[in-house]
């Protein structure tokens, strides 16, 4: 299945006093991975739960495949745009490969087909089916938590991602080869894949296009190199050069 | 005649009441359970019943026993002398501690959890059925044992009304008093507390494993 668009239309919203979107506009093409690069609380996370209506907008619009989300009944919304997060909420009762293939199951695959995908994407991230597969979630490391979250994301053939510090447990090694196995699975997929994180580095090697997040407000949308060569705002400019003096992992 | 030799020789009444003591127990937590529970789910879902519902089951609990029993005696349809009034009283009672504990289950659920469920596109239906109510039921089993513990002990003072059970050897006991009547009531009843509180917490644990609960 291929990707869909995601567009932001001047959204704002606010947590009590709190405005943590101020007229964010952002298009995001089918197919593209955008990184939502920021400092924590910057509004990120906020942007990226709007898509899926774990949040609701005060002002403005979201579009998911071209219509706007509160146009989507959100159950099906959700089952068509997988969604991963830092601290992953498994489900601690199931066993990983049941966990794998929930949605697949809310969406009435049969046995037999849920069975091979969730061993497939299991393979997909680096675990063994198998081993791995049959344990329950607490048996895990962080890391291969994180993974299986991942892997569950990925299980029903989604049109979109929504990545929040997917890989944020995951040791640094393990993190640079799964960032990049990311890189061209997104790619092979073709799925449009909106990722939030905070670490320069990991935007950098993902992101067709990197959307700099701060004080509610998009700084400046550009490609990787463009960001580098040509920071629209201090803020951005001093992001960008923390990671280059940063040491190598 | 010694306390041993007494308990032979009424040893097929301590077991016909034991057998009928055990029954209303079963029968009033079955009944607690079947109640209790879907309306604990319904509390989590519908805020605004939480305060009457758990308010009316608290209220009920600081109702003293034999009085409960009392109360409910000259009630049309539902009172009267025998079980059925023993066993309303008796799910009454068990309510609190089953709805109380189910609520909290459900409330105690990792919000990172919850929002997995949402965001993967559950219904509402399927993260009860799914994820809450599973990750919930060892907290709502331990509301089941504690009820159980305390129906056990409750049923003998249903006795009063003419329920049956072991209080009915401790009721005769106080009447004609005999040490030995009561006796005989008194410690096959604290043992089947005994044994059903013990049962009930290899079940908890083991449902407390099986959830990665635990």
């Amino acid at each position: 299945m291929s990707g869909a668009s995601i567009e932001f239309r001047r959204v704002s919203k606010a947590f009590g006093d709190r405005r943590v979107l101020r007229e964010v506009s952002l298009e995001i093409r089918a197919g593209e991975t955008c990184v939502l690069l920021g400092p924590s609380g910057c509004g990120k996370t906020t942007l990226l739960r709007l898509v899926n209506r774990l949040e609701e907008a005060d002002s403005g619009e979201v579009l998911f495949a071209g219509r706007e989300v509160a146009r989507w009944d959100p159950v099906a919304l959700r089952r068509r745009i997988g969604y991963a997060i830092q601290s992953v909420g498994l489900f601690p009762h199931l066993p990983v490969r049941a966990n794998v293939e929930l949605v697949p199951r809310l969406l009435g695959w049969t046995r037999e087909r849920r069975r091979a995908r969730a061993i497939e994407m299991l393979r997909l991230v680096g675990l063994d089916p198998e081993d791995v597969g049959r344990r329950k979630p607490h048996q895990l490391s962080g890391g291969q938590r994180q993974r299986v979250g991942v892997a569950r994301a990925l299980a029903a053939d989604p049109e979109a991602l929504l990545l929040d510090e997917p890989f944020g447990a995951v040791d640094p090694i393990a993190r640079g080869r799964l960032q990049s196995e990311f890189r061209s699975l997104s790619r092979r997929l073709g799925m449009t894949v909106l990722f939030v994180t905070h670490d320069v580095r990991e935007a950098f090697r993902l992101a067709d296009r990197i959307a700099v997040v701060a004080e509610g407000v998009i700084q400046q949308v550009a490609p990787p190199a463009k960001l580098r060569s040509a920071p629209a705002s201090g803020i951005v400019e001093a992001l960008v050069r923390g990671a280059e003096t940063e040491p190598a992992p | 005649m010694s306390l041993s030799e007494f308990l032979v020789q009424r040893w097929p009444e301590i077991v016909e009441l034991s057998l009928e003591h055990i029954g209303l127990v079963l029968v009033s937590i079955g009944l607690a359970v079947a109640l209790a529970v879907p309306l604990g789910f319904a509390v989590t879902r519908i805020p605004w019943l939480a305060r009457p519902v758990l308010g009316f089951s608290g209220v009920v609990q600081t109702v003293p026993s034999l009085a409960l029993f009392g109360l409910l005696l000259p009630l049309p349809l539902i009172g009267g002398l025998g079980n059925r009034t023993a066993i309303l009283a008796l799910v009454l009672y068990a309510l609190l501690p089953i709805l109380r504990n189910t609520v909290t289950g459900v409330r105690s659920v990792d919000p990172a959890i919850l929002d997995a469920a949402d965001g993967m596109g559950m219904t509402d239906w399927q993260r009860l059925t799914l994820v809450e109510a599973p990750l919930a039921l060892p907290t709502i089993f331990a509301g089941i044992r504690i009820a159980t513990v305390v129906g056990v002990g409750l049923v003998t003072i249903a006795a009063a009304v003419g329920a049956g059970g072991l209080g009915s050897f401790i009721f005769r006991g106080l009447a004609m008093l005999d040490t030995r009547l009561l006796l005989v009531g008194a410690i096959p009843s604290a043992l089947l507390a005994l044994a059903a509180d013990g049962l009930l917490a290899v079940a908890e644990r083991r449902l407390a494993a099986a959830t990665g609960t635990g």
